[in-house]
């Protein structure tokens, strides 16, 4: 008769439609909280990925003559190569549009037929100096140009001549030019030259308007004065301030910026043999490169005998071979080295990583060039011209950056520095995640430290000591405080709260005696009160009596802090606390988010440690009162303790909520990113370094991946903090579930 | 009619008379005590003196008082707001209720053991030793001394004494218990107030901590508070019978249930009510 306990048929659908839903439900909540996990390690993993560099094409040369010099487009669709015949042949890097790929697109011959180049000095990724054996000097600039016909695009490519398509007398004597460098703006070029006979020279050319529209300009020339008669590389920074001149082993630094004389500024002895040199993106630093494989970073240091250069860092290609020739990004602190059997390397100086070593070629290659964008290299050599194309988005990021202390050019030591964005293109974003985890923990340590010792004793007088009456209404008077929006809450610190502090500062400490003193003094005068009068008032307006007595004392702190401010801070706190204390006060500091925060951050631990000592057995308190002790060694000894895993549990919760608050600390903490526990200034946390930065952050680049790394040190701090609560109350509940 | 065993105490040697105790007999001596929870009065003149070194049992329906009698001796509803009470409880003539009294102190003289064990969350050691130590007792010699005297009068020396410093929340209920006797003993009370003791123990468990109430007889005056009418006959020496906060019959154990001399408690020990 199975018949009998079969259940009816809607019965059993909605059990199993029940059950199904919940499952479902359990499910998708999971799936999210991975799904939010794995999306964030997604977006962030690139930034730790190191460069990847591939050959993708290789043209055979069709010109004569020695490859000098190359060059790429943004796109990488046409390359071009500048030969010693002085000729300029663009190729396809494509076969887009039915052309071949290295096809010739169009070859122009810059100087005479019988002449040769002997060699090509760049400014920059877009001017070319030419130096010919005629003692010829042409400034050129190769233009790329997208034409698009009949929907395809095509690049054309053009020669520019931004200094006239003369010859430039660049020495006054005219002589022929041993080694060359060469720096333009559109307002002046300045060259720094060695001449056949010996001299180094300097010549400036001012441009009459912009040499953008008009190549006529008045040069002047002057001669540097130089010890040495040999020169064997010239570098000129491209805000035309600086000439680096290596002789031997000693790189001189020549200060450009005064039309008059040029002084020797400094020099650089690397106590290495010096085999190459190239100036860094931004034009602070020199690197040099030397025969063991070493190349160093120098740049200048505010130091106790004035600025002068100093060996920041070094790095070691792989191959340990001499480095041949260094090549530097145009707007980044990558730098490429060659040796001369070919192999290359790729660094980053800031974040002082090797991203990617190989090899490029079988020799040194004779001409190299990073294109504009540096997702691509070309070399030549042997005739033969190969496009690589190279994956390094994200150089300046390493686990190390963002953790360490790094060296910034300009700045006179290491520093943890965030910094995302500034105004000017050469700037360099600053990745520390340490001041920001920082302020986090600041911000939090000041919420707690006001919160805490509120709650708590909040906590214990509500369950222990309150009659039940007042506790039904006190305890969810106070958890209604955590409905409260906290955007409120940041507004009031930020522009109500903060000023007031400023100008009460001496009130805010006096509070903090005050307050527990006058509590305490009317808890004993009400100890003392005759019983007659105590049974008179009703118990539960008892506590009301302490209303009066803390507005007194608020009134006595806030009317006593002028006095205090004349009598002992000469008048005025902040201009103390600035000058004799030698402390920076910033009007949004850590006092005014400790309070803030520390409100919203109150009624979450009041509720939970609260429920955890109200619940606490009543036989257990009973048992020890009936032992002889008083109610103060009960409330220590054994409900404090039996409750004490919830309580821990209720400031995990607090410290879980505190680090993770935004509005708050995005309003009432003025986000400097500053490594600085002083009570009187700002930070900037990751909640709110995320809220400010995100917006302003181009999806895909190196900010837009740190600042999904900074919520996901934020999701896994929190996600710590909260699932350690969530352990000790579950281990809590274990332990207690038999009294 | 309930058949009552009767137990040697009964017909001990130095059988007292209830009603011409001399002072040196009497432990508490109990005198027009009135009690009220607000308006409602829960105790109406109770008037009765506890022997020393006796067990004496208050017994009656649900409701009747007894607890609240028993809490009484050891100002334990002090803790009730609402509570107040006139009349008196002396101990070795002092009032109780006295206005220089430290209840602290009191309690340390008149110890209690509640319905369900209580043990604190801590050790089987910590948990002895505790009534000692909020007194500020802290000499290792002393304690120990103590933990093994208290735990042997409450018999579970043997049980425990491999795992002092173990959670006493892994002992069994009736282990927990006596545990908590040994706490209470631990500090050398004179009276000790048993509140139930076994209402929550299973039926061996509750042998063990009547047999053990038989041994403590020997040191301190107990008062037990029970709504099993055949444990009061089996542990007690006087018997006490309340009934809606009136203390109905005080007798010796053997006399109240054999020969009740008024009908409420004829009533009540033959099972009309309760």
């Amino acid at each position: 008769m199975a018949l009998a306990f079969k259940s009816t048929g809607t019965r059993q659908l909605k059990n199993s439609l029940a059950k199904w839903l919940i499952t479902l439900g359990g499910i998708s909540v999971l799936f999210t909280l991975v799904l939010i996990f794995m999306y964030l390690l997604y977006v962030i993993k690139p930034v730790f990925d190191s460069a990847t560099v591939e050959q993708t094409s290789h043209i055979a040369l069709s010109s004569e003559g020695r490859t000098l010099s190359t060059g790429v487009d943004e796109l990488k669709e046409v390359a071009y190569e500048i030969n010693t015949r002085g000729e300029i042949v663009f190729y396809r890097l494509t076969d887009k549009n039915n052309h071949e790929l290295g096809s010739q697109i169009s070859s122009q011959h810059l100087i005479s037929d019988d002449a040769e180049i002997t060699h090509i000095v760049d400014s920059g990724i877009h001017y070319k100096l030419l130096v010919d054996s005629d003692n010829n000097n042409l400034v050129i600039a190769p233009k790329f140009q997208a034409v698009y016909t009949a929907d395809t695009r095509e690049i054309m490519a053009r020669i520019d001549y931004p200094l006239g398509e003369e010859s430039l007398e660049i020495d006054e004597n005219n002589e022929q030019l041993k080694k060359v460098a060469f720096a333009m703006n559109s307002e002046k070029v300045v060259f720094v030259a060695k001449t056949t006979d010996g001299r180094l020279i300097k010549t400036s050319l001012l441009a009459e308007d912009d040499f953008d529209y008009d190549p006529a300009f008045e040069a002047i020339y002057q001669e540097i004065d130089f010890y040495s008669k040999k020169v064997d590389e010239i570098l000129i920074t491209p805000d035309l301030s600086l000439a680096f001149v290596q002789s031997g082993n000693t790189v001189s630094v020549f200060d450009l910026t005064d039309e008059d004389v040029v002084t020797l500024k400094a020099e650089i002895k690397p106590k290495t043999n010096i085999t190459s040199m190239a100036l860094l993106s931004g034009s602070s630093s020199v690197l040099i490169g030397d025969d063991k494989g070493n190349i160093s970073q120098w740049f200048e240091v505010a130091s106790d005998s004035g600025r002068d250069f100093q060996k920041i860092r070094s790095f070691n290609n792989a191959s340990g071979e001499s480095v041949a020739k260094i090549y530097t990004e145009q707007f980044r602190k990558s730098f490429y080295t060659v040796s001369s059997s070919g192999a290359a390397d790729i660094f980053y100086t800031t974040s002082e990583a090797q991203l990617w070593n190989g090899k490029i070629a079988e020799t040194a290659p004779q001409a190299f060039a990073i294109s504009p964008r540096a997702d691509a290299i070309v070399t030549v050599s042997n005739n033969e011209l190969k496009i690589f194309t190279v994956h390094n988005e994200h150089p300046e990021v390493t686990w190390s950056a963002l953790w360490n202390e790094v060296w910034y050019e300009g700045y006179a030591e290491p520093d943890y520095i965030w910094q995302s964005t500034s105004g000017t293109d050469d700037f360099e974003a600053k990745f520390s995640l340490v001041p920001i985890s920082f302020g986090t923990l600041k911000a939090a340590f000041y919420a707690m430290l006001f919160a805490v010792p509120i709650a708590l004793t909040a906590a214990i007088y509500t369950a222990y000591f309150m009659t039940p009456g007042l506790r039904k209404k006190v305890k969810p008077t106070i958890e209604l405080m955590e409905a409260l929006p906290t955007v409120i809450l940041g507004f009031l610190a930020g522009l109500w709260l903060a000023p007031i502090i400023e100008i009460y500062l001496p009130a805010i400490f006096l509070m903090v005696i005050f307050l527990p003193l006058s509590t305490l003094i009317a808890a004993f005068a009400w100890y003392k009160l005759p019983k007659d009068i105590k049974l008179k008032i009703p118990e539960t307006l008892a506590p009301v009596i302490l209303i009066p007595v803390i507005l007194i004392s608020v009134y006595c702190a806030f009317a006593l802090s002028p006095i205090l401010e004349t009598h002992m801070f000469g008048g005025d706190v902040r201009q103390y606390i600035t000058n004799e204390l030698g402390i920076n006060f910033d009007q949004r500091n850590a006092l005014v988010v400790g309070i803030a925060m520390g409100f919203a951050v109150i009624p979450t631990i009041f509720t939970m440690a609260e429920d955890a000592i109200f619940s606490v057995p009543r036989h257990l308190t009973s048992g020890s009162l009936a032992l002889g002790a008083t109610q103060w060694q009960t409330l220590i000894k054994v409900v404090l303790l039996t409750a004490s895993p919830g309580i821990f549990s209720a400031l995990m919760m607090g410290l879980g909520r505190a680090v993770g608050e935004t509005m708050i600390v995005l309003m009432a903490t003025g986000n400097t990113p500053i490594l600085d526990w002083s009570i009187f200034q700002g930070m900037r946390t990751l909640a709110a370094n995320i809220a400010v930065e995100m917006p302003e952050s181009e999806v895909g680049s190196s900010h837009y991946r740190i600042l999904f790394l900074a919520a996901f040190v934020l999701f896994v701090f929190t996600f710590v903090v909260n699932t350690l609560a969530e352990f000790v109350r579950q281990r809590l509940r274990d332990k207690y579930s038999s009294l | 009619m309930i058949s009552v065993t009767p137990t040697a105490v009964a017909d001990s040697p130095n059988k007292i008379d209830l009603n011409n105790l001399t002072p040196e007999q009497v432990a508490l001596d109990i005198k027009n005590l009135n009690l009220y929870y607000g308006e409602k009065q829960a105790l109406q003149n109770i008037s009765m003196a506890i022997p020393k070194g006796q067990v004496t049992a208050f017994i009656g329906p649900s409701g009747c008082g007894k607890s609240t009698l028993l809490r009484c001796i050891n100002r334990m509803n002090d803790l009730v707001d609402i509570c107040k009470i006139t009349g008196e409880i002396n101990l070795h003539g002092e009032n109780i209720y006295g206005r220089h009294v430290d209840v602290a102190e009191l309690r340390r003289s008149v110890g209690m053991v509640f319905q369900r064990p209580n043990p604190f969350p801590k050790s089987i050691y910590e948990n002895v030793v505790y009534g000692l130590r909020i007194k500020g007792e802290n000499n290792r010699r002393v304690l120990d001394e103590a933990v093994e005297q208290a735990l042997k009068s409450a018999a579970l020396w043997n049980e425990v004494k491999d795992r002092l410093h173990e959670s006493a929340l892994g002992l069994s209920g009736g282990q927990q218990q006596r545990l908590v006797i040994a706490r209470a003993i631990a500090i050398q009370p004179e009276v000790l107030l048993l509140d139930e003791p076994t209402s929550a123990l299973d039926p061996i468990s509750t042998l063990t901590i009547e047999e053990l109430i038989n041994d403590l007889k020997q040191q301190f005056t107990v008062v037990i508070v029970t709504h099993n009418m055949q444990q009061a006959a089996r542990v007690s020496d006087q018997t006490a019978f309340m009934y809606m906060g009136d203390l109905i019959e005080y007798n010796d154990t053997n006399t109240l249930f054999t020969t009740p001399s008024k009908k409420k408690t004829e009533d009540y020990i033959t099972g009309r009510y309760g």
